[in-house]
């Protein structure tokens, strides 16, 4: 039936992008495995020599490793937003981000599961994370942030990769039917045999509204509960009810931040100019801008209410994070996350890629430095002086931060080669 | 006796499926197969009878807000842990794990009940040369003659 078909422009091109490997993507794939590499060899190294190789220490227990987590898990987010959220909204210009957003938030899942395990050091009991009651007597507490954070991360995981694939399987019926010989096999039996049917379309349209909505709560609930693990213990600057939306806020943040991080040099790279037009990344920049107000407006009631709640502790804790020894690492964060952001306020700036792909950039840097200032500088002046203390990363923790970076990207890149980057069924919907 | 209808636009394709549903061909006799959705030919095919997959997503979803509440507190009844003075059976840290199976079994189930209504993975559509169409297709008579061309 193929061959008496005259392909649709909306197929080539999102084939195409899938057939060509470039010299500067096989060079920036060489990149990413070198670092993934790198990464792997060291937390090799870890695992030999145990967590002594780590800059972590008594007073501050978490740190390089719970950063990346949290950090990672925020990336996540911003996928489900544009998938999920603003598909209940019919938000049009989401039709030519969903599919990246997803795969986004899958890679970045599976990035910061890996970081969990690579700070228990012992990585091979990782299974006393799960809440089994054993003969080791170690008994489930599910009144522990962290036995949340399980259910909470590995609901997120399985969620996204459903809906991922769901959102794909008519996009890769088309790319079976393009494909011959034994990739469209593979891409077959991906598809489940998937026809177009009437009944199929029915409860496949069905389905995807139901997904979208059980996927929609988990955008505000994750990171909330990855919050707690902070905000539920006594450490002051953690210990306050402002942590669940302050971290909702910020995984958008940068969440939206990677996504322009991905797409813009996607958009190059797989001329998709056409498709990923200039004014719908305008309005993920209005997202970022929202969204870096709402942290400005965060950071700035979080110092309001240490100074003026009568706590000499958490008054401490906040002089410090502006004034100890991670106070450049504190100044350079606002200035990522609430100054920089503010250029947005101008049309010329929020339509400029160049732009929003420099902003982007120092956004990500910036809310990686935030969960390591609200980690470390409150592990490093809590309640007794005789307790305080300083943490350093070490190179391998730094590493293995690096490598982390690399195999997420090296996801991507594997990624928008062998599966359509573009909703190719939502984009003809949209056509007619 | 079979008819094929194969058009390149949902328009013709749609005012076609009008067209045969007005001269009262039986709904049960004819077979369609779009690229996209396109809820008018289930407006006209099926009307606004409501699909049985919503069952799906309301009985995962309970059954994993039951089964959350059901294993916090088997659990904790039997290998009971006192941890910070709070009550054994603590109900708000409960509710959330019942919230989070909700929408992680309300989710799978949903699939599990796509599949199995939209009748997939579909060992027709596997075989060769019966793939995905981009074109939208009416067969009135056989549902086999939407992949098979008229001789």
């Amino acid at each position: 039936m193929a061959d008496i078909e005259t392909p649709r422009p909306i197929e080539q091109d999102v084939l195409a992008a899938m057939s060509r490997p470039s010299l500067f993507y096989l060079a920036a794939v060489a990149g990413c495995a070198l670092l993934f590499t790198g990464g792997l060899s060291l937390w090799a190294y870890q695992v030999w020599f145990g967590l002594g190789v780590a800059g972590i220490n008594n007073p501050i227990g978490w740190g390089v490793y719970i950063t990346n987590f949290v950090f990672w898990v925020g990336i996540a987010h911003s996928g489900t937003l544009i998938s999920a959220v603003l598909y209940l909204f019919r938000a049009r210009f989401r039709t030519s981000f969903n599919r990246a957003a997803e795969a986004m938030t899958i890679f970045s899942l599976m990035v910061a599961g890996l970081f969990p395990l690579i700070h228990l050091g012992r990585v091979w009991v990782f299974y006393y994370l799960f809440p089994y009651p054993s003969e080791r007597m170690i008994w489930p507490n599910f009144r522990s942030p962290l036995v949340w954070d399980v259910f909470a991360v590995s609901t997120y995981m399985i969620v996204s990769l459903v809906f991922f694939y769901v959102g794909m399987v008519p996009d890769l019926a088309i790319t079976r039917r393009r494909r011959p010989g034994f990739a469209g096999k593979i891409y077959g039996l991906l598809s489940l045999g998937w026809l177009g049917t009437m009944r199929q379309w029915r409860h496949y349209s069905r389905l995807y509204l139901f997904l979208a909505a059980f996927a929609t709560p988990l955008v505000a609930s994750v990171h909330s509960i990855v919050s707690w693990d902070f905000a539920v213990s006594i450490i002051p600057g953690w210990h306050t009810t402002i942590f669940a939306p302050y971290f909702v806020a910020g995984a958008i943040l940068s969440g939206s931040a990677m996504v322009i991080t991905l797409m813009v040099p996607m958009r190059r790279m797989l001329k998709l100019e056409t498709y990923l037009e200039v004014d719908h990344f305008e309005s993920i920049a209005k997202i970022l801008l929202f969204t870096s107000l709402i942290v400005t407006f965060t950071y700035i009631v979080e110092q309001g209410l240490a100074y003026y709640g009568h706590n000499s502790f958490e008054s401490g804790a906040f002089t410090y994070r502006a004034t100890g020894h991670y106070a450049g690492l504190f100044w350079l964060m606002v200035l990522c996350n609430s100054v920089l952001p503010l250029t947005l306020f101008f049309k010329p700036l929020r339509r400029s890629l160049t732009w929003l792909f420099i902003l982007s950039f120092f956004v990500n840097v910036g809310m990686w430095l935030e969960r390591f200032v609200i980690i470390v500088s409150s592990l490093a002046h809590d309640f007794d002086p005789y307790a305080w203390g300083t943490y350093r990363p070490t190179l391998v923790e730094a590493g293995i931060t690096a490598g982390s970076f690399g195999l997420f990207f090296l996801l991507f890149l594997l990624f928008v080669k062998l599966l359509p980057v573009l909703s190719m069924t939502e984009l003809k919907e949209h056509e007619k | 006796m079979t008819q094929r209808y194969e058009f390149d636009h949902a328009g013709e394709f749609l005012e076609q499926l009008r067209r045969l549903v007005g001269e009262g061909t039986p709904k049960s006799n004819i077979w369609v197969r779009t690229p996209y959705h396109l809820p008018e030919v289930e407006q006209l095919l099926i009307g606004d009878r409501p699909g049985r997959m919503r069952f799906f997503p309301l009985a995962g979803g309970l059954g994993g807000f039951l089964g959350g509440l059901a294993l916090t507190t088997y659990t904790v009844l039997s290998w009971p842990i006192i941890s910070g003075g709070k009550p054994i059976v603590s109900w708000p840290p409960f509710l959330l794990i019942g919230y989070l199976l909700t929408i992680l079994f309300g989710s799978v189930v949903s699939l599990a009940g796509f599949l199995l209504l939209a009748r997939l993975p579909s060992p027709p559509g596997l075989r060769e040369g019966e793939e995905f169409s981009e074109r939208f297709i009416i067969a009135v008579g056989d549902w086999e003659a939407t992949w098979k061309r008229p001789d």
